[in-house]
């Protein structure tokens, strides 16, 4: 599958994408998981202020057939939420990257080590699927 | 091994995606659902259902041994026809759903569903006995094709100049480029269509002719929203070897003024076990497995097939309810991740479509 996988940005294995600044993380999904769900329409994640863990779910994104969990690549507390997507979630597949969906203010920056770089990634695409 | 239909590096080429499906490598979206449910919603799409069983019956009495095998009217349809029916045990279970075809006097198509071709065959050919007819199973030998939408006819009669304008479900069997093909005005979509029956060769030829005239390839995924919007039942989901045709529904299919059918004896006691409904969700898609509460969010039931319909833009269901906890009020709320959301109970299909 030809796929985009920015350099500047970290990924999970659950095909999460994290940019990293200062200490505020923004969250999103990258281009292979919204090409492999297909067309996204409904997206449910917490209010800001609530906390996220490191590997826990933390939302759902549901495409028409599925519904699949996000899991956080990093701990800490939501600090911003992406309201305009939970109205429009069909933005996630015209711009996975440009449709970060929380914000999270990490507590154990030692987190972002554990991610996997884009090259890691690439890889991890390509071996698994 | 899982099969795979004659079709299937068409699919590949088209890009589709591929999923497993009843011991079948089926496509299940080309490129989005939404496009392809929205194609045959307002223009015209294909699918390729070949995994889907055909037996034949040949003979004298094969009309009515396949009215003795369903609960619904065979014989008092005239050649033709098609009918859709259950086909049931003595005990009044569901084996599986089906549509039978009235090709010519003494000859009978029977289609089911891919994942119950064995399980009907071997059932059929138990109560074959004292019936002058063949029963044959040739689901290795032909390929189908199910054509949907309101520009069906247009796009196959371009193709197939003796088609008829055919009534809605009743059968007819045509030449397509020199070889026999049985034409159906039947589908699963609730819109105007056709399914096309014919030899592996014949269909891939239609198929690729179909796609240089720009009909939208459809997958297994658009195909279960279609159904799920008009309101049709799927076996494995609303219909299984657990329930009988009243619970899922399907009463107006069991003509108890037949003299003898397999099952009437128990269908005549007209018990229900639970009721199908259909709820419809402003907010939230409802899917297979959640649970539905009433309005004390006591669990009534479970919801059966879920999804969110591309043309309401609303999640739509079925649920299987256990009858003595149907709420007067008719409050029903469906648990979404331990949410509760409000659902509305609907009579009539959710989507209508346009089928003659």
């Amino acid at each position: 599958m030809a796929t985009n996988i920015p350099a500047n940005l970290k990924y999970t294995k659950e095909h999460e994408w994290a940019l990293v600044e200062g200490t505020t993380v923004s969250i999103g999904i990258t281009d292979f998981a919204q090409s492999a769900l297909g067309d996204i329409v409904f997206l449910e994640v917490p209010e800001v202020g609530s906390e996220v863990k490191v590997g826990a779910t933390f939302g759902v994104v549901e495409s028409i057939k599925s519904v699949s969990d996000l899991y956080s690549p990093v701990s800490g507390e939501i600090v911003a939420k992406n309201g305009d997507l939970e109205s429009s979630p069909e933005r996630i597949n015209e711009d996975a990257y440009g449709s970060w969906l929380i914000k999270v203010k990490i507590k154990n920056p030692s987190e972002l080590d554990k991610l996997m770089s884009s090259e890691q990634y690439t890889e991890f695409c390509n071996s698994s699927h | 091994m899982t099969l795979r239909t004659q079709l299937y590096d068409e699919h590949v080429k088209l890009g589709a995606k591929i999923v497993p499906f009843a011991g079948w490598d089926m496509p299940v979206q080309y490129t989005s659902v939404k496009d392809e449910v929205l194609a045959v919603r307002k223009t015209v799409g294909v699918f390729d259902v070949s995994h889907m069983g055909e037996f034949f019956l040949e003979g004298s009495d094969a009309e009515a041994f396949a009215d003795y095998l369903v609960t619904n009217d065979v014989l008092g349809a005239p050649t033709g026809k098609a009918i859709y029916s259950p086909l049931c045990r003595e005990n009044g279970t569901v084996i599986d759903d089906l549509i039978v075809y009235k090709l010519s006097p003494g000859r009978v198509l029977i289609c089911v569903n891919a994942s119950n071709i064995d399980k009907d065959f071997n059932w059929i050919r138990s109560r074959h006995q004292g019936f002058k007819c063949n029963l044959t199973n040739r689901s290795s030998d032909y390929s189908l094709l199910a054509l949907q939408g309101p520009e069906s006819f247009e796009t196959l009669s371009s193709m197939i100049r003796e088609l008829p304008d055919l009534e809605y479900y009743s059968v007819h069997e045509c030449v397509y480029e020199t070889k026999q093909v049985i034409v159906a005005r039947t589908g699963y979509t609730g819109e105007d269509g056709f399914e096309i029956f014919g030899d592996h060769e014949t269909i891939r030829a239609l198929w690729q002719k179909l796609m240089t005239r720009k009909v939208v390839p459809c997958g297994l995924a658009a195909r279960d929203v279609l159904r799920l919007e008009v309101g049709y039942p799927l076996y494995g989901h609303e219909l299984s070897d657990e329930v009988n045709p009243y619970d899922a529904g399907l009463g107006w299919t069991v003509k108890l003024a037949k003299s003898r059918f397999v099952g009437k004896e128990e269908l005549t006691k007209k018990m229900t076990n639970f009721k199908t409904v259909k709820l419809l969700l402003d907010k939230g898609i409802p899917r297979e497995g959640y649970p539905v509460l009433n309005g004390r969010n006591e669990p009534i039931g479970t919801v059966t097939s879920g999804t969110l319909s591309v043309v309401l833009n609303k999640g739509v269901a079925f649920a299987r309810i256990n009858l003595d906890k149907v709420p007067a009020d008719e409050v029903f709320l469906v648990d979404i991740r331990q949410k509760p959301y409000e659902a509305q109970l609907v009579k009539k299909p959710f989507v209508t479509g346009g089928h003659k």
